[in-house]
């Protein structure tokens, strides 16, 4: 009976390696985030535009079509790892995108996307990290996907790769037949 | 070439454990193993300076340091900011783990060594794992061609002198707890035919251990309270966890070789804890540093990383825990005692603080076993420990009041009874006056401010009464302990916190203090610009007791914005005031909070910590009389 119960510790800590194991080689994405906003209206901001000279009030960009957001920096190396991601979803999928542009400065993202290219329909100025908070944003970059009616239907924490550039079309897809 | 010289003397320490591994397993002359053992010393502290060297110089052609440093860096983070990522951190490790390894040999002496040979061994494979882990997957002395002009720079809020010590204070922790386990595998092994005293020499490095890694817990959470500016200390953070639990067992450990040293019970189960302390520190490296679990502690993420270690943690668990499973039954004993005696005491605390342990082991990783089972992401935080931990703590720490008094084996109920009688009352008396104090009722708030003068009234009461079984050391730590549940009670039940909007020349109040914005100026610090509030403290006399100036910087280089908060501490409160963003024209966000007692937390931990350093010292003493 005693010799049953010392050998115990060593299939607890089995099992628990084994499930590490499999957590491991499974391909599983750490940073797929649930969001508490998933379902809900987006938060509502106003800020200077980077290209325009007017406001931008978000209750009068959303709610007409499906609307990429996507958080970005110039200092932030990702980000400049799935531009290419970001241009393809504008040029391939014909996707109105708004680029957050998160704590940078203005002349810098400017330059930014004279280099690598304008995807953004609008870029709204989130200098100070307020929209940030406003959206649960972990670390950028960080893409959300809007319906139509302005409601937020996917969170991606880090930068777009091939797979989640893929997931997210087919997500776009779906939403698109529902309509 | 000084970053190739760093690669070598890696290699070069890789060749010493294993010449230590076949030397110290074939017993081989003790002059062989003893210049294994001391070159494998210098060979780790060398790369370790290497490395210190290319941060310092700031040579951007290692990887490590164009990814962690900048030329901007004051001297002394360009120090810390060695271990302050993945890559520099196993060098430190490394160190401190060959450093052990070197008290372990001095230990070595006729009588003992077959036994002390065997724990060199197992220190060896030690060794040569964490060897291979930094050599092939997180090497920092990899180059990068061309040589960068400038660093990359580095995380800001990392920039703080409570940080730069934090991580070695850790690491002597954990790695302390690697003496534990190979002297526990090594008595396994040898079934200890000799009849060794292994729990004298186990004792001096749990000690050790365990008074490092409490300094090194409370000094992140000190970090934690004046950094991050959320007003708190402990987050229940899985990396926070990972340090705890080792923390936990250790604790449990600490106390049960008592009872082996003076009564030869508890054999087996002190052999398991002494894994366990390891393996869990081993478990928590791997779940800080695999990105299998996703926390505010920022380690690089690399999923081959993960596998290595996880795949080293299963041959050292694997391994122990079957060993143990097979041979440990050789160790029990008929010693019994009652449950209401000194070793009884110490015994229900071993199982409460296993049960902490396991509950907060459940809560750290229940969210992946959640995903591997279900696909579903939850996540688990302070409601959950919240509620289990607190109530196995209550129970625990009413115990821990009584033991001390106890006497060996058996105790009479009535005598304890007319000796706890005065505590019994000093911490009524004591409680009655802190809430007509305070003024605010909760049934927490009764239960911690009750515990924490039980435990303080005990031990101040016995060392009055000169009890012989009362050691200085243990006086000390437990007095800690019972300031420390004070100003956690405190801290938590009567936390006043406002969010205010607030424009220069406001003035708000909390409790009964009036803070006035006074006014707002730019600064320029070595590194960062930063906007910073003055702010004048005023009681209720209106006299201006302090000013309190909190800073809201930004790091140009990394385009990081941190906030400094500004606080004014005395024994019964700390105020804490953040700045928040804002202009002249609309006002400022500012956050201040009434933190009650907090710095009773911080005193009560130093004093854990010099208890612990006390008895290290009578410890190490005892164990080289002989």
């Amino acid at each position: 009976m005693v010799k049953q119960i010392l050998i115990i510790p060593s299939i607890f800590f089995l099992i628990i390696v084994s499930i590490f194991f499999y957590l491991l080689i499974i391909d599983r994405n750490p940073s797929e985030i649930p969001s508490n906003l998933i379902n809900k209206t987006i938060p509502f901001f106003e800020t200077e535009s980077l290209f325009k000279n007017k406001k931008f009030i978000s209750s009068e960009e959303f709610g007409n079509e499906i609307v990429l957001v996507n958080f970005f920096a110039t200092w932030c190396k990702p980000c400049r790892d799935e531009h290419g991601y970001i241009k393809k979803f504008q040029s391939k999928e014909k996707l109105r995108i708004i680029g957050i542009n998160y704590k940078d400065d203005p002349e810098k993202a400017n330059a930014w996307l004279k280099d690598l290219g304008n995807p953004y329909s609008d870029v709204p100025l989130d200098k100070n990290g307020r929209i940030a908070i406003d959206w649960g944003v972990y670390g950028i970059p960080e893409t959300f996907v809007i319906s139509s009616d302005g409601i937020i239907k996917y969170r991606h924490v880090g930068p777009i790769t091939k797979k989640i550039y893929k997931k997210i079309n087919l997500l776009i897809a779906t939403l698109k037949l529902k309509k | 070439m000084i970053p190739s010289l760093g690669n070598f003397t890696l290699w070069l320490s890789l060749f010493f454990a294993v010449f230590q591994f076949f030397s110290s397993r074939k017993n081989k002359n003790i002059k062989y193993i003893s210049l294994a053992v001391i070159f494998l010393f210098f060979s780790s502290l060398i790369s370790f300076f290497l490395l210190i060297y290319s941060h310092v110089i700031s040579d951007f052609s290692v990887i490590n340091v164009v990814q962690n440093s900048h030329t901007t860096k004051p001297l002394l983070y360009k120090i810390a900011g060695v271990w302050g990522n993945h890559e520099g951190s196993m060098l430190l490790w490394m160190l401190v783990l060959t450093l052990v390894n070197y008290f372990i040999f001095k230990l070595l002496n006729k009588k003992n060594s077959s036994f002390i040979l065997k724990t060199l061994e197992i220190q060896a494979f030690i060794i040569i794992g964490f060897l291979l882990f930094t050599i092939f997957t997180s090497n920092p002395f990899l180059r990068v061609f061309p040589a960068q002009l400038e660093g990359l720079g580095f995380n800001p809020i990392l920039q703080d002198p409570a940080l730069a010590i934090h991580p070695p204070l850790l690491y002597i922790g954990y790695v302390g707890f690697s003496a534990a386990f190979s002297m526990s595998v090594a008595t396994l092994i040898l079934n200890n035919k000799k009849n060794i005293f292994w729990y004298n020499y186990m004792k001096p490095f749990v000690i050790g251990a365990w008074t490092f890694l409490t300094i090194g817990i409370a000094l992140g959470s000190v970090w934690a309270y004046y950094e991050l500016g959320w007003g708190g200390w402990w987050f229940w953070d899985p990396v926070e966890n990972a340090s705890f639990m080792p923390w936990l067992i250790g604790t449990a450990l600490l106390h049960s070789l008592i009872i082996v040293e003076k009564r030869k019970s508890l054999q087996a189960w002190v052999l398991l804890l002494a894994i366990l302390a390891f393996l869990l520190s081993v478990i928590g490296t791997f779940l800080v540093r695999s990105g299998i679990l996703t926390s505010v502690h920022t380690f690089a993420l690399d999923p081959s990383r993960g596998i290595y270690i996880l795949i080293f943690t299963a041959l050292l668990g694997g391994y122990s825990l079957i060993l143990f499973g097979v041979k440990s039954r050789k160790f029990f004993d008929n010693n019994y005692f009652s449950s209401f005696s000194k070793e009884g005491s110490i015994l229900i605390n071993n199982i409460f603080m296993t049960v902490v342990c396991a509950t907060v082991f459940l809560g750290t990783i229940y969210p992946l076993l959640v995903e591997a089972f279900t696909n579903n992401k939850i996540s688990v935080g302070e409601p959950y420990y919240n509620s289990t931990v607190i109530p196995i703590m209550i129970p625990a720490i009413i115990v821990m009041g009584i033991g001390p008094i106890l006497s060996w084996g058996k105790e009479d109920k009535l005598k304890i009874l007319k000796k706890i009688i005065p505590s019994v009352l000093i911490t009524l008396i004591m409680t009655i006056a802190i809430f007509l104090f305070y003024k605010s009722y909760s049934i927490l708030g009764f239960a911690g401010i009750i515990l924490s003068f039980w435990i303080i009234s005990n031990n101040v009461l016995n060392i009055i009464r000169k009890n012989k079984a009362y050691s200085m050391s243990m006086f000390i730590a437990h007095l800690g302990v019972g300031l420390l549940i004070l100003g956690i009670t405190g801290s938590s039940v009567w936390q006043d916190e406002k969010i205010v909007k607030m424009k220069v020349k406001n003035e708000i109040k909390i409790k009964n203090y009036n803070i006035i914005f006074d006014q707002i100026v730019e600064i320029k610090g070595i590194n960062y610009i930063a906007v910073r509030g003055n702010f004048l403290v005023r009681d209720d006399e209106k006299k201006i007791i302090t000013k309190l100036k909190p800073e809201n910087r930004f790091y140009p280089i990394t385009n990081i914005f941190t906030s400094e908060a500004s606080i004014h501490s005395n024994l019964f409160r700390d105020l804490y005031i953040v700045l928040g963003e804002g202009n002249m024209a609309n006002g400022w966000v500012v956050r201040i909070y009434y933190n009650p007692l907090v710095i009773w937390i911080w005193i009560g931990s130093l004093l854990i910590f010099l208890g612990g350093i006390v008895s290290l010292n009578t410890n190490l003493k005892k164990l080289l009389k002989w």
